[in-house]
């Protein structure tokens, strides 16, 4: 038991690693989805519906690979999730505004 | 990660590199042969005719629109190919009404002798360029979607390799004129930094354009929150909008003389470049002819298009309105593809291309070099980890270019009645390259190097020689006639093997002077032991 105790611990700069590699993929592409819906909206009444739906998908890229940098920038693993949850969340709440004021 | 931005860039390069060197390095190389997929695709069909002989436009039309009345009165759609610089055959395509729950219907592709309006013979089975330049983005013994998504993935660590790289390097611009030809870490770290920066706005075009190219496929979540199903279909019409649509009317006439239709473009454009002439529905009283020409500009040019009708009228058609954002993806796509590039600028996009690949390469082979000496010094020998990122770097950076080698003996040696002889084709290439990738682990690294790039050396001479023995189309034949596109294949191949000997010979030269120096200090450790041995017998 102490055996797979020690090999699974979660403190461990592997497990930390790993931890940041996860949120640069799935937390990072949930910032590219969510930014996608923000400029979607923000851009509506200016370009039109379509055009800012692809202005959004056009600047996910950057702003994914820009997520996944920070993630490996900050010091630590812990600091990064919560992190780009923040920003995930109130890019959501801007989104929703914006939805209620376009309509 | 680390204490300064800087330093976790710097470890984020590093590693995201490493991840994905390997698919990255096949990406660049078979997109880079894809430049010139139409070219290679020619030298593997050795049953094409040389040069075409001179015959008028207006005379191929003719024939053509004579053979596809004859052979497709039902088909919905036409397509005849000129020759040009690059592909100099006369083809014709065409495409059947999809059958009930199916998404296209049956498409047929011939060549026509210019002169004559038939068939040209049964050319053989092959892939040719273009299943190269498939692999660069569909890879292949999987789905497509499994593919996208690991071409995807690689790419979008690409993108952030790039960035990265871009930001901890201080002094990008002053390095980029500091290159020390020497040999070992500062000689592969000046020569990866070179190689990026020479071509930094390609490489991040690339990359960039390789992502939207897939746009909907990768952005899947936020295209189907943001729009529903048929808005979706309306966001392809906005923003990519298509030419022109037309209905069938399901009332039977017969198409105008294109020849007739080639005479008036004649007044509009002033060069004669006309590339290709597409007809849809050509049976049907609501059909549309669309003239095209070679394309002038990157992104779309509404004058590259000329429409007419059934009765040979000419159409107005409006210009197809992209919106902004459309046009700037169109635009990088096209920069992507390369369509609109003449010979110089293809030779360019080759150019960039190896550079690209070599930038990758030799990003690999930096990694190993910095920790060759620590891991030199190991009592059990190298790490599993080392070992294996040495032997998947000698397997992909010499093992792939000899597999794509293979790839165009495999052409010329497999039998022409070979049953799936494409497929078999591409098989030869992937057997042969997971045999190299394999060998160098019973190898010591610096020998499979030179086993390896010697085998490339030699298989990229002998190319050119086994067309000379299996065809009638060899440099003998067609420099004296000027075909430069069929000689320019086996030049190439000649080029490569030359570039692969010279490349094998500066290794084998390190593995001299490294033995030189080994004697050397063994024979100096051998006088010193002598020379105590002395000095204890006269004490």
């Amino acid at each position: 038991m102490s055996y797979f105790s020690d090999k699974i611990n979660f403190i461990s700069p592997r497990w930390l690693v790993f931890s940041r590699v996860v949120a640069a993929i799935f937390a990072g592409y949930a910032l590219a989805t969510t930014s996608t819906l923000f400029f979607g909206q923000l851009l509506l009444t200016s370009v039109g519906k379509y055009e800012a739906v692809h202005i959004g998908m056009l600047l996910s890229f950057p702003i994914y690979a820009c997520a996944a940098m920070w993630v490996f920038s900050v010091a630590s693993a812990q600091k990064a999730w919560i992190g780009l949850i923040k920003l995930n969340v109130i890019l959501m709440i801007f989104t929703w505004l914006l939805v209620q004021a376009n309509s | 990660m680390k204490s300064t931005f800087r330093q976790s860039m710097k470890w984020l390069h590093t590693w995201v590199g490493l991840v994905v060197v390997w698919i990255l390095f096949f990406m660049f190389i078979t997109g880079t042969a894809g430049y010139f997929y139409k070219e290679i695709t020619r030298w593997m069909e050795p049953e094409r005719p040389l040069i075409s002989p001179e015959v008028s436009k207006k005379q191929m039309l003719h024939l053509s629109q004579a053979y596809l009345t004859e052979h497709a009165s039902e088909a919905e759609r036409w397509r005849i190919q000129l020759p040009n610089s690059r592909d100099g055959n006369l083809r014709v395509r065409w495409t059947q009404a999809a059958k009930e729950g199916k998404r296209r219907g049956k498409r047929t592709h011939k060549i026509l002798n210019p002169t004559t309006g038939q068939e040209v013979a049964e050319l053989r089975a092959t892939g040719g360029g273009f299943s190269l330049y498939r692999m660069h983005y569909r890879l292949h013994y999987m789905p497509r979607l499994v593919a996208y998504w690991i071409v995807g993935f690689c790419t979008m660590l690409m993108l952030i390799a790039v960035i990265t790289g871009v930001i901890f390097h201080k002094k990008i611009f002053s390095d980029f004129f500091t290159f020390r030809a020497k040999k070992g870490l500062i000689g592969w770290l000046d020569i990866h930094n070179v190689l990026s920066v020479v071509a930094l706005p390609f490489h991040f075009m690339i990359t960039y354009s390789g992502l939207i190219f897939f746009l909907t496929t990768y952005m899947v979540l936020g295209f189907n929150l943001s729009l529903t199903d048929s808005q979706q279909d309306e966001f392809h019409k906005q923003v990519f909008p298509d030419t022109l649509a037309v209905e069938q009317a399901e009332i039977a006439q017969t198409l105008a003389p294109l020849t007739d239709m080639y005479l008036q473009t004649r007044k509009y454009w002033l060069e004669d470049t006309l590339d290709n002439v597409t007809i849809k529905y050509p049976n049907d009283v609501n059909a549309s002819v669309n003239f095209e020409r070679l394309e002038t500009d990157i992104t779309y040019n509404h004058s590259d298009e000329i429409f007419f009708n059934s009765n040979g009228k000419l159409m107005t058609v409006p210009a197809r309105e992209f919106t902004p954002s459309g046009r700037i993806e169109d635009g990088f796509i096209s920069l992507h593809e390369g369509q609109f590039a003449n010979s110089v600028v293809r030779w360019l996009y080759l150019l960039v291309g190896l550079i690209g690949a070599a930038m990758v390469a030799s990003g690999g082979i930096l990694w190993t070099t910095k920790r060759k000496p620590k891991q030199d010094k190991k009592p059990n020998g190298a790490d599993f980890g080392y070992r294996l990122v040495e032997q998947l770097n000698i397997g992909s950076f010499v093992g792939l270019p000899i597999a794509i080698g293979v790839y165009f003996c495999a052409n010329r040696l497999l039998p022409v009645g070979l049953e799936n002889r494409a497929d078999w084709e591409i098989n030869c290439l992937f057997i042969s390259w997971a045999l190299l990738l394999v060998y160098p682990a019973f190898r010591p690294a610096i020998s499979a190097w030179l086993e390896q790039l010697k085998l490339a050396a030699v298989i990229f001479t002998f190319i050119p020689v086994l067309n000379f023995l299996t065809t009638d189309k060899h440099l003998a034949i067609t420099l004296p006639i000027g075909d430069w596109n069929y000689a320019g294949f086996d030049l190439a191949m000649i080029a490569i093997g030359m570039s692969f000997s010279f490349a094998a010979y500066k290794v084998k030269q390190r593995i001299v002077s490294q033995v030189g120096n080994k004697s050397i200090t063994s024979a100096v450790s051998k006088a010193s032991t002598a020379k105590l041995a002395q000095n204890k017998g006269a004490m």
